[in-house]
């Protein structure tokens, strides 16, 4: 028996030493970047992942998607980051699904001459680690909302906010950013802002129906006057909550982000107004200022993508249709 | 008139197997095997643990295949292809462990697989009284078809057993060890319907170790050993002793030896002890150097006894005093006092089974295998090794599953636990239930050398209480015995003064 | 039968090894340094946690709030760091303590109130949580830069002398020392008759509540090593982290020999059950295969090694 053994480590220990002399093949053919996002499951992310298949074909290199399946796993984001760096790609395109838990594997992965552009929410003081930064202004997207829902309800109401995930950069900035936009409007009282619509559009919808619940009076009359969700799923677990208790397009709703069904739901005028970002173009912008980057040229360090507020109107208008519906079946197939 | 005398000398057999023979690996477990029983016979089957009486029961059942031989059942081919199989062409066994269903009802557990349906609802009338036709000749006073069969006692629920098997029409029964968790009075209810089941022309095999018994209620007796058929006796021919003589295959010189014993101080101590249910104001002195038997039936609170005694259950009134130490304790301290306990359930309670030899015999007292607090497996195997030469274990090593063992063998390493601790007073609960002659012979023999401080397992004489259900057994070891009923212990008698 | 013995002690190294030269056959990346030191960090905290496991699994029992404990203790030595000044070392032992209070409790209302530990773990498992996020205020509590963090760190280029992170050198280290324990002292043996009959270890005088006290404590002690180690990983006190990962534990001590209805399993076998998951993720990650595709190997990496233990049981009874 003890001999067996010994045979099973000699082999072990041989192995591991064979495969640490292995050297590092020398790379040929077009380069490799990882676009890592926070999620799989949204629209939003399928947009991006468009845009940076987009870049790929356009600029000729590979490109990898991976991400984990729940926003809020910050674990296994790490994971994914440190296996890219092993898997020698050239360059990762992140979206950090925490500004402080994904630096040390950002920094490790610069260290080993793996360049990172950061896209979608930020990574806290770590301006000097990463090549760039290619994000919609989040506070200002959350600033436009404040004002469309204000200009809707005429300066005067109450509203409720649902909030997205505890430690969320960009989401965290849009409810700063809204928040501290309403302190203009003195008439406007901001009855809840401390819900979590938590990672899945399951959770928000629980969520908003308990939202829901509190704020209808003895009569059963509902007593808010504005809604503000922060992005796609919690806009959709308010949009959901709002149908199961009668109350879609009773109540000025502002959301975050354009789904298919959110503009479906527009259309109805069950919601009244969506503050869009571009993440087609966020996706073919990671990617091709990372290729830049790798080609040696100058890159910005921040890159705006830019946020519009769109209402029922705007829909229909040909100059919205690029933006809106980027053709994404095209470039996921 | 003489064709009708030769059917009266040889009625065809309702059951026959025919030089059936099986093997295991390298192991032959049977070879030419012969086996016959008449319609309304009850014919026992007996042998040491290790014949092959459960192998050749289980080729019966279905639940193995024969490698060569012949099957017939009513002179046609009889080829089971599973127990399920076996039972609806009408062999059908009653277990030991009974294989019931705790939470269903009487009548549900005896038409389960089998309930008559309409269109998949289930006839809830012709259900009833199918079942009550099945169980009505029984006259149980418990048995009733609504009754939850978790509710009943071990003695009902067997004969829910049988009535399932009755209700799909078996002609033949086997009945494995069924007396073993049974009262007297249930035994005896036992035996009359065996034997109305035989007066019906129903064939009923029965396997036991209670020879005695088999002289009461079988009709012929048919001996296995070493894997083969050794003789097959009309038991109004053969004594109890021949058939031991049988079994074993040689002359059991004394089963009971008995060594000069002298009784001296008192070491163990009961006055008015009372447990939660059982027992009531037990009053006991048992003395070093004797062995002191407690008689009496499943359930009467001898196995309550010990166990309050061994702090395993709690007291509820009353003292006990073992050598110098008084009151309650927990087993632990019980060790400690040099007291020790085998258990009636060896499977559920006195044996880890999946733990070795070694483990299980070193178990309560893992001190000096090493250097301080450390225990080092090779010592306890070392220590082991002792006992498994003395008490004749047969197993591979001591480092060996003590599963694996057969029942004989694993009674022994509980009772080597309490030999390796060197206790000095034995609380022996069943010691012999359900193992081989041969390993009883050996069990009473060291429990003589204990008692009488002589030969190889004692230099001073040490205190055994002996709880069994087992008359015999206790006249053959006991100095006194005492008996209990419904929880009252009577005063211990002389072994002479018992009859 | 020698051979079934040998399968028994080495079966899930083999293993490890087979699906090693699987994933390192489709891709030579998987042979290189830096994914051998991303496989054993990613590896170190269900490792960890999987050591109390083996040992609660082992005695008969289950915990189900490994997960939590793991998320709470992270979050208390973060806490311990930003809200109290601690120094770190004072932190990272006030993470454990947590955790084995949390065991302790759990081991108190197994022993003490007689409840199934399925039951009460699985209670603790949502009170814990909530405890975790009531005491970081639903939020991450980021907890700078410590010596803590380079626990489970890739190491710098100067140290790469030491060849795995100091967090894995403690695992290798608590992981022999607990082995030792549970096959050389009497509460070792303790625990093993206890799950194997709890019964009989009562009859043999083990003081079953107790060693299963000290059992349950030590599991929470672990988990909340593992805690520690989570901190280091994200650098913050992740209230939300770990979510599930007792499932990863339990898997890990399952394909490592474990019984879950007691009285079996091995500290190494767990380490390499642990192993093993870490190597189908990463094999699938490098090969660019989705992550349902990695939940599926592992499923049936499980549902393999629970049957290849039972045949080699029933071999080992004829």
């Amino acid at each position: 028996m003890p001999k067996r053994f010994a045979v099973i480590i000699l082999l072990v220990i041989l192995s591991l030493s064979l495969f640490m002399c292995a050297e590092k093949k020398m790379k040929e053919g077009p380069l490799t970047i990882s676009v890592i996002p926070k999620g799989t499951t949204h629209a939003f992310w399928q947009s991006i992942h468009a845009g940076a298949v987009k870049a790929g074909k356009e600029l000729g290199v590979n490109v990898l998607w991976v991400g984990p399946e729940r926003e809020d796993n910050r674990q296994q984001q790490i994971m994914l980051v440190d296996n890219q760096v092993v898997n020698q790609v050239d360059a990762i395109v992140l979206a950090p699904s925490d500004a402080v838990a994904l630096r040390r594997p950002v920094k490790n992965a610069v260290r080993r001459g793996v360049p990172v552009v950061i896209i979608d929410s930020g990574l806290e003081n770590s301006a000097e680690v990463y090549a760039s930064f290619v994000a919609t202004d989040n506070l200002k997207g959350g600033e436009i909302a404040a004002d469309q829902l204000a200009k809707m309800l005429h300066g005067r109401g109450r509203i409720i906010m649902l909030r997205l995930l505890e430690g969320h950069a960009s989401t965290g900035k849009r409810e700063k950013g809204f928040l501290s936009a309403l302190q203009r409007y003195p008439e406007i009282e901001i009855t809840s802002a401390e819900q979590y619509g938590g990672a899945t559009k399951a959770s928000a919808q629980t969520a908003a129906e308990n939202l829901l619940l509190r704020f209808r009076d003895g009569q059963g009359n509902f007593t808010v006057d504005g809604i503000f969700c922060v992005n796609e799923s919690t806009t959709y677990g308010m949009l959901q909550a709002l149908r199961r208790h009668r109350l879609a397009g009773q109540v000025k709703f502002v959301g975050f982000d354009a789904a298919a069904s959110l503009l479906d739901a527009m259309k109805k005028d069950e919601i009244d107004g969506l503050v869009v970002q571009d993440p087609f173009k966020m996706g073919f912008l990671g990617v091709k200022t990372a290729v830049d980057f790798l080609n040696g040229k100058q890159v910005q360090k921040r890159i705006d993508t830019g946020v519009v507020f769109i209402t029922k109107a705007d829909i229909d208008k040909p100059e919205m249709q690029d933006f809106l519906f980027p053709d994404i079946e095209k470039w996921l197939q | 008139m003489v064709a009708v005398k030769r059917q009266d000398e040889n009625p065809p057999p309702r059951l026959e197997m025919r030089g059936i023979h099986k093997r295991f690996g390298a192991t032959i477990a049977l070879d030419e095997v012969t086996f016959s029983i008449l319609q309304g016979e009850v014919h026992a089957l007996v042998g040491e643990n290790g014949a092959g009486k459960s192998t050749l029961m289980k080729i019966l059942s279905g639940a193995h295949t024969a490698d060569a031989g012949e099957m017939k059942l009513d002179g046609r081919p009889y080829l089971p292809q599973s127990p399920l199989d076996g039972r609806l062409q009408g062999v059908a066994m009653i277990y030991q462990e009974l294989s019931l269903a705790p939470h269903l009802t009487v009548e549900e557990n005896i038409m389960l697989g089998v309930e008559p349906v309409l269109h998949g609802f289930i006839l809830h009338k012709e259900m009833r009284e199918t079942a009550m036709r099945a169980i009505e000749k029984f006259d149980h006073p418990e048995l009733k078809p609504q009754v939850r069969v978790r509710e009943l006692t071990v003695g009902a629920q067997q004969l829910v057993e049988i009535g399932r098997s009755l209700a799909i029409g078996c002609r033949v029964l086997v009945f494995d060890e069924p007396t073993s968790s049974l009262s007297q009075k249930d035994i005896q209810r036992l035996f009359e319907i065996i034997r109305s089941l035989k007066k019906q022309g129903i064939s009923i095999i029965y396997i036991s170790h209670f020879l005695e018994e088999v002289q009461e209620i079988a009709d012929r007796v048919t001996v296995l050993r070493d894997s083969t058929v050794v003789g097959s006796k009309r038991t109004a021919e053969i004594s109890t002793d021949e058939i031991v003589h049988m079994m074993v295959g040689r002359e059991v010189a004394d089963l009971y030896p008995r060594s000069k014993r002298k009784a001296g101080e008192t070491v163990l101590e009961i006055k008015n002890l009372s447990g939660v249910k059982k027992p009531a104001n037990a009053n006991l002195a048992l003395h070093r150097g004797e062995v002191l038997g407690i008689c009496g039936l499943v359930g009467a609170g001898r196995t309550e006894l010990l166990r309050i005694i061994f702090g395993l259950d709690e007291v509820k009134g009353g003292e006990i005093k073992i050598g110098i130490y008084t009151g309650a304790g927990s087993p632990l301290q019980r060790w400690q006092n040099g007291t020790g306990m085998l258990s009636e359930n060896r499977k559920e309670e006195g044996l880890a089974l999946n733990m070795s030899v070694a483990d299980n015999v070193t178990l309560s007292r893992l001190q000096n295998f090493g250097p301080a607090g450390i225990v080092l497996p090779k010592k306890q195997e070392e220590a082991t090794q002792d006992w498994i030469d003395r008490l004749d274990i047969r197993c591979r090593n001591a480092a060996q599953p003590v599963g694996d063992l057969s029942g004989g063998n694993q009674q022994k390493v509980a009772f080597a636990r309490l030999l390796q601790h060197d206790v000095d007073v034995f609380l022996l609960d069943e010691p012999t239930r359900g193992i081989d002659v041969a390993a009883k012979a050996k069990l009473y023999a060291v429990i003589d050398e204990l008692a009488s401080g002589s030969g190889n397992f004692s230099s001073s004489p040490r205190a055994v209480l002996v709880v069994s259900s087992y008359l015999p057994e206790l006249l053959g070891i006991c100095d006194r015995i005492a008996v209990m009923a419904r929880g009252n212990l009577s005063e211990a008698k002389p072994v002479a003064e018992v009859d | 039968m020698k051979n079934w013995n040998w399968l028994n002690k080495f079966g899930p190294l083999l293993a490890l090894l087979l699906v090693y030269l699987f994933f390192a056959a489709f891709n030579s990346k998987m042979t290189t340094l830096p994914a051998m030191e991303a496989m054993i960090l990613q590896t170190v905290i269900v490792a960890i946690s999987a050591i109390g496991m083996t040992l609660v699994i082992i005695s008969g029992g289950i915990d189900l709030s490994a997960g939590s404990i793991i998320a709470f203790g992270s979050v208390v030595v973060a806490l311990c760091i930003v809200t109290f000044n601690l120094p770190p070392v004072v932190a990272a032992f006030c993470g454990v303590f947590a955790g084995m209070l949390c065991g302790f409790l759990n081991g108190f209302l197994i022993t003490r109130i007689k409840l199934v530990p399925f039951i009460v773990t699985l209670g603790s498992l949502l009170l814990v949580r909530g405890l975790a996020k009531g005491f970081a205020g639903s939020m991450p509590v980021n907890a700078g830069e410590t010596w803590l963090s380079e626990l489970l760190a890739t190491l710098p280029a100067g140290q790469k002398w030491q060849l795995i992170p100091p967090g894995a050198w403690l695992m290798i280290f608590l992981a022999v020392l607990v082995a030792g324990l549970l096959r050389y002292t009497k509460i070792g043996r303790h625990i093993f008759a206890i799950g194997s009959n709890e019964q009989t270890a009562r009859l043999c005088g083990v003081a079953v509540e107790r060693a299963k006290l000290i059992v349950y404590s030590v599991a929470g002690a672990f988990s909340g090593l593992a805690g520690l180690m989570l901190m280091s990983y994200q650098e913050q006190g992740d209230p939300t982290g770990a979510v599930g990962l007792e499932l990863d534990v339990i898997a890990a001590v399952v394909i490592g020999g474990g019984s879950l209805s007691g009285g079996e399993g091995s500290i190494f076998g767990s380490l390499i059950g642990a192993m093993i998951m870490t190597v189908i993720r990463t094999g699938c990650q490098l090969n660019g295969w989705a992550p349902w595709v990695t939940q599926i190997v592992t499923g049936i990496v499980i549902v393999m090694a629970v049957t290849v233990d039972r045949l080699r049981h029933r071999n080992n009874h004829q």
